[in-house]
């Protein structure tokens, strides 16, 4: 018994890994520019299949393939911002609408580019490392966790020890006082949108070997982020890394013990309870960022 | 007298149009006539403000409801249809309790993680159900005649028939309510909800009016959907659906009662005609998405916008009860927390 | 006899902030009752607390002796208090003759099922003339079919009295209705107030400015940082001492 939670602990711990990044993510641009990105699962999707591509069919390395990752959803991030959330600034649903037809969009191109089979990505190690018997931690889910804190350090240290962050932080609170301090806001909400689809990217390349990439994997990602995001108080990055690793524990011992449906119908019921209770999130506070 | 002829040819336009069209045109034209009532019972919803994603799961309510009672209980069609209609009303006003709680953003997450939940019982619950397949083999509508016309409903003709003419006696029956009293409460509470809670209006309770009814009726259509297909599952109405519907009201426009069904017509004219023609038929939502997109950037007010502008010289006064000019999506937004 | 409507011991906290510290006061019937003060004296607080805008955390309001504090905005004005908005809130997109028909919806509840049957005829002409009657008395009638938010910015503070007034209320709470009005249109909305307390209708006016409700108010409560200050007719309050301390006091504050 204390194996097996032992061995859920780990489990856990790895999904809540890669899910923080994507929340993160969500949570800055929301914080940034006000935006609900409801294509961030299809960011992730398209991460994953950056490592399809570069990784598994062209035989690069595996971290050139994630870094590759990162900077091109990154700036698939920016082609968002230009062409759809900065001409809907004053229009936050519209902005968010405009994402569900960019959703769809990469949907599209993803089953046009690589068919809607799902792709089979070799291991990048088929090492294990062994608590006990019934204990294990394959190396490749050890590589996302590490990676998983390295990123959320970097972001940390961006955030509070650069002027960058500053001024990102700046404009989360308030943007008209960012502004008149010489913030550009279309420097921040870049910078902000190429973070924030940059993990969601790297949170899709680090997993792919992991995880069965198809064009629709995006959805049960959104819906997982969407659920971490309202748990922990919208707008608040340590609220959406700390909802990540309790949301990520519960799925995974309900998963467990009972099976995956429930443990997404158990994750969804959580979130309308807090949309219900407290809308401001277990951890969070009102404010935006 | 002007309007009376319109609508008789109108009317007459409607027989007519089935029999210039194939056999799978004639199947597109039912579910075009099932979904206008979808994209109309979803304007209904969006009269107070708030915009659901749960809608389409709302839908799958009723035509889970229907099939079930048919194939449980023996329900005569029509009637169980009724009743899957009821159904969905039921559970939307079970909804309406946590989800009318939230305005805005809140509301929007909440409707989609509520419908969600409805998709994963039915994936998860075999019995009744049927898991990730669904229901299979639920009965269609029983033939009859009515003397001028035999309906034999495993003809689309037939069966488009009787969903027009359910379908119209809907939106009449939506028409009056949004030209009554309660419609215009139902304005009032999107505009200013303070100084209609001022006037004494029961803010909550006209949101949920609208919420409920709106679901009844798009359970209606579920249900009429149900019964045309004989199988469905919970991946007929997921997210994907929902993103149609929502591009049919933002391209049509929601300022009028019109607007989402000729965004509806309009597009599904061009994706069946043009893209399957074309052999694009894969590239469905790609463009899709490109048009959401495309619309909400540069023609915020949607076709009817254009075909307003274009009535004007016409009209003496201007249209009451429907006002126009409104970009919907950006009215709740600034329930940002 | 009971009062009216009576303030009685009203106190609003927001965190730690007491806003409005046990205030009583009783605004008589048929009356024009100003709520004065300067800013940040508390009176828009006490004004939300009436409306049911706000739930007072100790303290009632009651309505000929039945206590209303508490109600849900809604309910409140189906007690018969109808509020109106600072500025100039209305329903802009709808026609002016909507906003007022939106005014008789407690006069003429709305039935879903006899507006679709069409058997309401009879309350939707009782309520057309309900409205009709309200924009008459505020000289609206002539911009019936005009949109809300064309009008000119008298004319909407008017019709949001219209609104307010379409609802048959025994009270009215205005909410400093002579913000941002020229003399001319200050004068007119005077001349407005006083025809609506002469058909019987008890008006609640809370204002900044002091010297606009002078030569209007019946009876005026002074407030200051959340207390009663004093309470009187105008004269009395014009010659206070400590209403005259209270605003040069807190002018200076201010500026």
């Amino acid at each position: 018994m204390i194996e097996l939670l032992a061995q859920t602990g780990l489990n856990a711990l790895y999904a809540a890994s890669y899910i923080s990044l994507v929340a993160v993510g969500l949570v800055l641009i929301f914080g940034v520019m006000g935006v609900i990105n409801f294509a961030h699962g299809e960011l992730f999707m398209v991460g994953a299949y950056t490592v399809v591509a570069l990784y598994a069919d062209l035989q690069m390395p595996f971290l050139v393939a994630i870094t590759f990752g990162l900077i091109f959803v990154g700036l698939l991030g920016l082609v968002m911002e230009r062409s759809m959330f900065r001409p809907l600034r004053d229009n936050p649903l519209g902005g968010l609408v405009a994402s569900i037809g960019f959703l769809m969009i990469l949907q599209a191109l993803a089953s046009i580019g690589f068919g809607v089979r799902m792709e089979h990505i070799p291991p990048v190690t088929q090492e294990v490392i062994v608590f006990s018997e019934k204990v294990r931690l394959p190396l490749p889910r050890l590589f996302v966790m590490v990676a998983a804190v390295v990123l959320l350090g970097a972001l940390w240290y961006f955030l509070r020890r650069t002027r960058f962050g500053w001024a990102l932080r700046a404009s989360a609170q308030d943007p008209e006082a960012a502004a008149l301090q010489g913030i550009s806001i279309n420097q921040t909400a870049r910078i902000a949108m190429f973070i924030g689809a940059g993990l969601a990217g790297v949170a899709g390349a680090l997993t792919a070997p992991l995880v069965s990439v198809n064009p629709h994997m995006g959805h049960s990602v959104i819906v997982t982020a969407f659920i971490v995001i309202i748990v922990g108080g919208v707008g608040s990055l340590e609220g959406a890394v700390l909802a990540s690793v309790v949301y990520a524990f519960v799925h995974t011992v309900v998963t467990t013990f009972w099976d995956g449906v429930i443990a997404d119908i158990v994750g969804l019921s959580l979130m309308l309870l807090v949309l219900i209770v407290k809308p401001t999130g277990l951890f969070g506070t009102a404010e935006r960022a | 007298m002007l309007k009376a002829l319109f609508w008789i040819a109108l009317a007459a336009a409607l027989i007519a149009l089935p029999h210039a069209l194939s056999f799978s045109q004639q199947e597109i034209l039912v579910f075009l006539t099932i979904n206008v009532l979808l994209v109309a019972s979803y304007r209904l919803l969006t009269l107070t403000g708030e915009w659901s994603l749960a809608h389409v799961v709302i839908m799958g309510v009723g035509a889970y409801a229907s099939a079930f009672y048919t194939k449980e209980f023996g329900v005569f069609v029509p009637v169980s249809m009724l009743l899957g209609a009821v159904t969905a009303a039921l559970v939307a006003m079970v909804l309406s309790y946590p989800l009318f709680r939230m305005k805005g953003f809140y509301f929007l997450i909440g409707s989609f993680a509520a419908g969600e939940i409805i998709r994963l019982l039915w994936k998860r619950f075999r019995d009744p159900f049927g898991g990730p397949k669904g229901l299979k083999g639920i009965e269609p509508m029983p033939d009859f005649s009515i003397g001028i016309y035999d309906f034999d409903f495993f003809e689309p003709v037939s069966y488009y028939y009787f969903a027009a003419t359910v379908v119209a006696v809907c939106l009449w029956l939506m028409w009056r309510i949004e030209r009554s009293p309660v419609g215009l409460t139902f304005h009032a509470v999107h505009w200013q909800d303070k100084l209609a809670q001022a006037a004494g209006v029961n803010v909550q309770a006209y949101r949920t009016l609208a919420f409920v009814i709106a679901s009844g009726f798009a359970g209606l259509a579920g249900a009429l959907m149900a019964h045309y297909i004989g199988t469905i599952n919970p991946n007929s109405f997921d997210v994907e659906v929902m993103v149609f519907v929502l591009t049919w009201a933002i391209v049509g426009g929601t300022a009028t009662f019109y607007g989402p069904i000729l965004g509806c017509v309009v597009l599904t004219i061009l994706n069946e005609i043009v893209l399957r023609e074309m052999g694009f038929e894969q590239m469905r939502p790609l463009i899709y998405g490109a048009i959401l997109i495309l619309s909400i950037l540069f023609l915020p007010n949607g076709l009817e916008s254009l075909v307003e502008r274009a009535l004007k010289p016409f009209r003496r006064t201007p249209a009451s009860g429907t006002p126009a000019g409104d970009a919907p999506p950006a009215s709740p937004a600034s329930d940002t927390p | 006899m009971t009062d009216f409507l009576h303030v009685d011991g009203l106190t609003m906290r927001f965190g730690g902030l007491t806003a409005v510290d046990s205030l009583s006061f009783t605004v008589d019937h048929g009356a024009i009752h100003g709520l004065i003060g300067p800013n940040g004296a508390g009176k828009t607080t006490t004004f939300n607390a009436i409306s049911g805008f706000y739930k007072p955390t100790a303290g009632k309001i009651l309505l000929r002796g039945e206590e209303i504090s508490g109600l849900k905005m809604h309910d409140v004005a189906r007690r018969g208090v109808v509020r109106t908005f600072q500025h100039s809130t209305l329903f802009a997109e709808l026609s002016v003759l909507e906003n007022a028909l939106v005014g008789t919806h407690m006069a003429f509840r709305p039935n879903i099922f006899a507006a679709i049957a069409g058997w309401d005829r009879e309350d939707r002409h009782g309520a057309r003339a309900r409205a009709r009657e309200a924009l008459e008395f505020f000289g609206l009638d002539a911009l019936m079919h005009e949109r809300a938010g064309d009008l000119a910015h008298g004319h909407q503070r008017a019709l949001g009295m219209a609104v307010a007034f379409a609802a048959h209320p025994d009270v009215i709470l205005l909410d400093e209705p002579f913000t941002g009005m020229n003399p001319e249109e200050t004068r007119a909305m005077m001349e407005l107030m006083r025809k609506l307390r002469d058909s019987g209708v008890t008006i609640l006016i809370v204002e900044h400015d002091m010297h606009a409700i002078m030569g209007l108010c019946d009876k005026i409560t002074c407030m200051s940082f959340g207390k009663l200050l004093a309470e009187g007719g105008p004269e009395d309050i014009r010659n206070h001492p400590d209403v005259i301390e209270a605003y040069l006091g807190g002018a200076r504050h201010v500026a």
